[in-house]
């Protein structure tokens, strides 16, 4: 069954279908999440309110991208504004205990290099990180990743390249090694 | 200066190699998550009940009643059997101008709506009267996009994007999270919707009735 076929049984109230669309598209969306989020909590919350609002604007969908493109905007815009609101509870906690627990990046080898590179890729601005994420990470191209968010492939193009050169700047020092 | 996905230092390869090892996804607890997913839509609250008359509705309710009109100009239903005209011509220009100012009033009632909606976002309150309004504009949008003298291509873009952030507007319920009002007000900025409103909206266009 393709997208709109999906679609359409959706709307029309098919239970199965619903789960049947989150089947199709969950896999991908929960990578672009947990990319962003770094966090197995967050991702879930962030992935699930991805689909509940999809599930709710299902009915204006047009069909202008691919379901799963669309679905991706939702989760990046979700993401995005998850990590506004970590970064302000996190500033939050800063004033209140200067205890330096910022930065939660699983650590799986070469400890330093990989923290430093976790702390940097969440230091970009959310658009830079989210482009860098997107085609870096996980291999979209400029022409998705322009249509999942909204923007000119050559902006998306721009964006990756001054988040690569943030992350230089930020393991200058590595590269000196 | 165009960029080039070539326009590459040798350590960005390194650092992308490195990066796909930072927060490498588990597998994806799917069921866990569709479990919480259902939970959560029926959970939801009812809808809100219907409020009060404020000025805005009745504004909205003002774009609704043009948009009907425009809906009958645009499909000519003549009252008596005639003979076949084959010259069509002046019809068609009468219903683009009405469209035309239908429309430019609708944006402009959209445009002051959303600049009331989108300060409204920098205090905590009660949603529900911007619910109310959001729908009724809904209601307009809509019969403007689906006019046949809706030729223009970058109205009908507008109406279309207008049309989300209005959607999502028309959704909030008084439980609703602090992040739907990000998503929105993400929604409005992510499309320029404003700017673009206030581009489509010729200067001096008075808004019928003065509701908003």
């Amino acid at each position: 069954m393709n997208d709109r076929e999906l679609i359409g049984r959706v709307l029309a109230g098919d239970p199965g279908a619903e789960r049947a669309l989150y089947d199709a598209h969950v896999d991908r969306v929960f990578r672009l999440v947990y990319r962003m989020a770094g966090d197995l909590d967050r991702a879930q919350d962030w992935v699930q309110e991805t689909f509940i609002r999809a599930f709710d604007r299902l009915a204006g969908f047009r069909g202008d991208s691919a379901l799963g493109t669309w679905l991706c905007s939702i989760a990046i815009s979700v993401s995005l504004n998850g990590l506004r609101q970590v970064r302000r509870a996190r500033d939050r906690e800063v004033a209140l205990d200067d205890a330096g627990l910022l930065g939660h990046v699983p650590i799986q080898a070469d400890p330093d290099l990989r923290t430093r590179l976790g702390q940097a890729i969440e230091a970009l601005p959310d658009g830079y990180r989210a482009v860098f994420v997107m085609h870096d990470v996980e291999g979209y191209t400029h022409e998705e990743i322009a249509r999942t968010l909204g923007v000119q492939p050559g902006t998306s193009k721009a964006q990756l390249f001054r988040a690569r050169a943030r992350l230089r700047e930020a393991l200058a020092d590595f590269a000196r090694e | 200066m165009p960029v080039h996905d070539d326009d590459r230092d040798p350590l960005d390869d390194r650092i992308r190699d490195l990066a796909r090892d930072v927060n490498v996804p588990p597998p994806t607890p799917r069921d866990e998550m569709w479990q919480a997913i259902a939970s959560r839509r029926r959970a939801r609250p009812a809808r809100a009940p219907r409020p009060r008359w404020i000025p805005w509705a009745a504004a909205a309710a003002a774009v609704l009643a043009v948009g009907i009109g425009i809906g009958r100009l645009s499909v000519p239903e003549p009252s008596h059997p005639s003979p076949v005209v084959a010259d069509a011509g002046p019809a068609p220009r009468v219903n683009a101008t009405a469209y035309r100012l239908a429309a430019e009033e609708h944006l402009a009632q959209s445009e002051a709506f959303l600049t009331l909606f989108r300060t409204s976002l920098e205090r905590p309150g009660d949603h529900r009267l911007a619910s109310a309004t959001a729908r009724q504009l809904l209601a307009g949008n809509r019969l403007l996009l689906d006019s046949p003298a809706a030729r223009d291509e970058a109205t009908r873009r507008l109406l279309e994007d207008l049309e989300l952030v209005l959607a999502e507007i028309a959704q909030l319920s008084p439980g609703s999270p602090a992040q739907d009002l990000d998503l929105i007000r993400d929604g409005i900025e992510r499309g320029d919707v404003l700017p673009r409103l206030r581009q489509a909206v010729p200067t001096g266009t008075v808004l019928n009735h003065g509701a908003l």
